[in-house]
């Protein structure tokens, strides 16, 4: 019982973490290539790279959350 | 079952257990491989057909990671090797597009499990530091305590945690996904599944493009000048 709150938990707080960062890396990019159309390459190149990163973070609590539920 | 290790030995191969997971490697390699062999058997000055399409991938992608890597020989060299990273990887995602196919042995996506993308990673691994070398000779060990030597702690760390996260978010995702599609598919057993997995195609294909972008812009760290 207590081992499926705990994973429910790590997973939704990775999530919510997770999802303010890709919003705000998100909006950031789009601002900046409604500015400057012409390096759209670059930017979109650089925002995946970083969603990538801030990604890894919610992966990382989703991780623990199956080896929880497999633990059960 | 989650994190098994030899979940079910084919057969052994001397003392190495063969599992599902390296037959399904093995026929996407036998694919991949037979594709290319296909195009580039008799090759011609004027190309035609599947010659013409091989060219235009392999012009892209110098292209693309010329582009990316900032530096046109280190692209060259390494362009090879980050884009049959992204073959492999994206046809053995799709190779999990079945519904439930996490159940069923042999199309169960290679990636999904983690000695497989580890492996990928510590390849990526092992290749910075041979560019570094290769790039910089013994100067390369001089990053590791830029920039100073209090920083060598840190540096190390940031060294094992590249080809960590490289293999968990890709081991994560792709693993992820498919449990998601079999609890679904368990619940609501018709059509329910189609509306995640069209998600899935494009997840697919988007980790296949960050694991590469991540490699490369590793190597090009390691290999580039002024670090």
């Amino acid at each position: 019982m207590s081992i499926a709150i705990g994973a429910g938990i790590a997973v939704s707080i990775a999530g919510l973490g997770g999802g303010v960062g890709m919003g705000i890396a998100g909006g950031k990019a789009i601002e900046a290539i409604a500015r400057q159309p012409e390096v759209g390459g670059d930017i979109r190149t650089l925002l995946f790279i970083s969603l990538a990163f801030i990604e890894t973070l919610t992966i990382y609590g989703l991780l623990i959350a199956f080896m929880l539920v497999g633990k059960m | 079952m989650i994190f098994g290790m030899w979940d079910s030995v084919l057969f052994h191969l001397g003392p190495i257990p063969v599992d599902h997971l390296v037959v399904t490697q093995w026929a996407l390699v036998l694919v991949l491989g037979l594709f290319a062999f296909m195009g580039s058997r008799n090759m011609q000055v004027i190309p035609r057909g599947m010659q013409n399409g091989l060219e235009m991938i392999v012009e892209f992608t110098y292209n693309f990671f010329g582009q990316v890597m900032d530096e046109e020989h280190i692209a060259k060299k390494y362009a090879p090797l980050l884009s049959t990273f992204f073959l492999f990887i994206i046809c053995s995602n799709y190779s999990g597009l079945i519904p439930g196919a996490a159940h069923i042995q042999g199309f169960q996506p290679p990636t999904s499990n983690w000695n497989v993308t580890a492996t990928l990673a510590l390849i990526t691994a092992l290749t910075v530091h041979y560019a570094g070398f290769s790039e910089h000779g013994a100067h390369y060990l001089g990053h590791f305590i830029s920039p100073n030597p209090a920083f060598l702690p840190l540096n190390l760390l940031e060294e094992i945690a590249h080809p960590l996260s490289l293999t968990v978010r890709l081991f994560g995702n792709i693993f992820g996904e498919e449990m998601i599609v079999a609890y679904l598919l368990f619940l609501a057993p018709f059509f329910v599944p189609t509306a995640l997995m069209g998600l899935a195609v494009m997840l697919g294909a988007i980790q296949a493009i960050v694991f590469t972008l991540l490699s490369a812009s590793y190597i090009a760290a390691s290999s580039g000048g002024g670090h």
